[in-house]
């Protein structure tokens, strides 16, 4: 005669834990932070962005170090992926990851994304926040580690024949808030994006009725429905640059719009330099 | 307890929040309360003194001359119309009442203060708006909705009227929407149907200011006025789908153009005129605002913070709360 199982399987404690979870969930009782920040919900995704991150992109770090481990901390990255923000969502795998100490990232996201049904919540819940100065502002004061893309919809929307090179950084808005806040600036170059949704082309009626900013398509989007969402399996190398140090300047520096521009600029130059290296040291697109 | 002295004259105070402060400034020493309002008929606070005054007729100037109080509340200013009432009644009330209310004042020559019971609609509600707004950010965006520009009308007047006395303190309370059990407005028969139509792919983020809190806020106002605007908001956000969780209501997704007819209908069971546009930006976006210069400036402690007023809000409603270990140790178990 068998003894009773002293434990349950493996395979039906978890389910019964995921189902305690759900229970939990449904009746309200999880976290969620002043910005609709939900952790638990993050973390409950991130398996799935570890395995784009390590199988589908093969993502190479590079000066993961250069990010300091707490305190207020701003990146500055290059942007692109025409449909979905993959490179904001890997640059936060990579420092959940491999970061000695791993903290979530905050996203400034572009504010039309807020107008979207659905998207909204799902970016808020993963930690995006409408582009605001006022935002910005505020998550730093809160010392936490935010990721702005001054390029804007012009860097993420660019055709694919611009790939890699950095459009205008915006007005230089982020350096400002830095100045003032004392925060230190780490340059981010992305590698690999630009070639998960190539944009070849625009069409300018769907933009039209959707109210988006553009309607692209790709080789395989719209032609290929939902399917053609599927991002293309690219090469990815992400590098931390050598941390920007604001600290020799006053806070009112923040209002001396030559300064500002000029530092921008800097920040600009340095994740270029960083996307020209990315691109010799990953090699090939595919394959 | 900074020294409130004097006579205190509330305007609209059959209003809940002018029952609220009277209750608690009354007996106080050397506070005389003055309650001002069209009908005194089912008010029950002793140790008033009513006034029958509409603040819509010009002759109340007169009376508020008369009553020559050191310190005016105004609680009158509505944040919904009335079921039955055009919505013409709110710009009357909210308007032409601080515009008169005001006009009252400018006779009275020991007055020290103006406390206005304003609301954090002024901000209005977009995707494309800070987060949290601070009180300087109220003249910079364009104001969309009736009872927005209503708001920032009279909050001009009370502005106009600081200028040009600068002897007399005038605060602006901005309050963000209260929820609570004992509460009445349409936002809290909105939260007690039983099932509660949303807006489908929208889930705002509110901060709900909890009644104690809000009456709180306005009693250290009273007592230490601040110049200017005050953000009267609590800590934290909560969504509109973890309140209804929380609250055990069953949340009904409901595309746009069905929504909006909902809406409509709703107004009805809700007792408002309709659900008016205010609420069904703020039940898409959400609002937050900055709430600093509360606690440091006018120094007040909030005792609830978004999540503890929906937390007080569920536990009264069903009597108790069941704890959460309790029900995921339960279905472990099975």
């Amino acid at each position: 005669m068998n003894q009773p199982p002293a434990t349950l399987p493996e395979g039906l404690d978890d389910a019964l834990q995921l189902l305690g979870r759900a229970v939990r969930r449904a009746r309200g009782e999880y976290r969620e932070d002043e910005w609709g920040f939900d952790r638990e919900f993050a973390e409950s995704v991130f398996p799935a962005l570890e395995l784009l991150f390590d199988r589908w992109w093969r993502v190479e770090v590079e000066g993961i170090s250069n990010l300091p481990g707490q305190g207020r901390t701003l990146i500055v990255a290059n942007h692109s992926g025409t449909i979905f923000p993959f490179d904001a969502l890997m640059i936060g795998t990579a420092i959940r990851r491999l970061h000695p100490h791993p903290r979530w990232t905050r996203a400034l996201v572009l504010d039309w994304v807020f107008e979207l049904p659905f998207v909204s919540y799902l970016m808020r819940r993963l930690g995006g926040v409408p582009a605001d100065p006022a935002n910005l502002s505020r998550l730093l004061d809160e010392d936490e580690l935010v990721m702005v893309f001054p390029e804007g919809a012009k860097g993420f929307g660019k055709p694919f024949s611009e790939r890699y090179r950095t459009q205008r950084f915006g007005r230089g808005g982020f350096i400002a808030e830095a100045l003032r806040s004392g925060t230190p600036i780490v340059p981010v170059s992305v590698v690999g994006a630009e070639e998960t949704y190539p944009k070849l082309g625009e069409i300018a009626l769907l933009a039209r009725l959707t109210g988006a900013p553009y309607f692209p398509f790709t080789p395989t989007f719209p032609l290929l429905g939902p399917l053609g969402l599927v991002p293309l399996p690219s090469r990815w190398r992400i590098a931390f640059l050598e941390p920007l140090d604001l600290s020799a300047y006053p806070p009112e520096a923040a209002e001396d719009p030559g300064l500002v521009f000029d530092l921008a600029e800097r920040v600009r130059e340095t994740v270029q330099g960083g996307i020209y290296r990315g691109l010799v040291e990953r090699g090939p697109a595919f394959g | 307890m900074p020294g409130l002295t004097g006579r205190v004259l509330i305007a609209g105070v059959t209003t809940h929040w002018g029952r609220e402060l009277a209750a608690a400034l009354v007996g106080r020493e050397g506070v005389e309360v003055v309650g001002l309002d069209p009908d005194r008929s089912g008010f029950d606070v002793p140790g008033v003194r009513f006034v029958e005054a509409d603040l819509r007729s010009p002759s109340v100037t007169s009376v508020i001359a008369e009553v020559d109080p050191d310190l005016v509340v105004h609680c009158g200013i509505l944040w919904y119309p009335e079921h039955g009432e055009p919505s013409r009644t709110l710009h009357d009330v909210n308007v032409i009442g601080t515009l008169n209310l005001l006009a009252g004042c400018e006779g009275v020559a020991g007055l020290r203060a103006v406390v206005v019971r304003s609301s954090s609609a002024i901000y209005g509600t977009s995707p494309s708006r800070p987060i949290f707004f601070t009180e300087e950010m109220a003249g910079e965006l364009p104001l969309v909705t009736r009872f927005q520009r209503d708001v920032g009308e009279l909050e001009g007047y009370v502005e106009g009227f600081a200028r040009r006395r600068p002897e007399v303190t005038c605060c602006l309370l901005r309050f963000q929407p209260e929820v609570g059990p004992g509460l009445d407005s349409p936002l809290v028969r909105y939260l007690s149907l039983p099932v509660v139509p949303v807006q489908l792919g929208f889930d705002p983020l509110l901060q709900l200011l909890h009644p104690a809190d809000a009456t709180g806020a306005l009693v250290r106002a009273v007592e230490g006025p601040l110049p200017g605007p005050v953000n009267v908001s609590p800590d934290g956000s909560i969504s509109l789908s973890r309140l209804l969780r929380l609250t055990g209501r069953i949340p009904l997704p409901l595309p746009p153009i069905v929504s909006d007819i909902a809406a409509r209908r709703l107004g009805g069971i809700l007792h408002t005129a309709d659900m008016y546009r205010d609420a069904r930006l703020l039940l898409r976006y959400g609002r937050g605002c900055d709430n600093r210069r509360l606690k440091r400036e006018l120094g007040y402690r909030l005792a609830f913070d978004s999540e503890g007023t929906a937390r007080d809000l569920a536990r009264r409603r069903h009597g108790r709360e069941v704890p959460v270990a309790t029900v995921t140790a339960g279905v472990v178990a099975v």
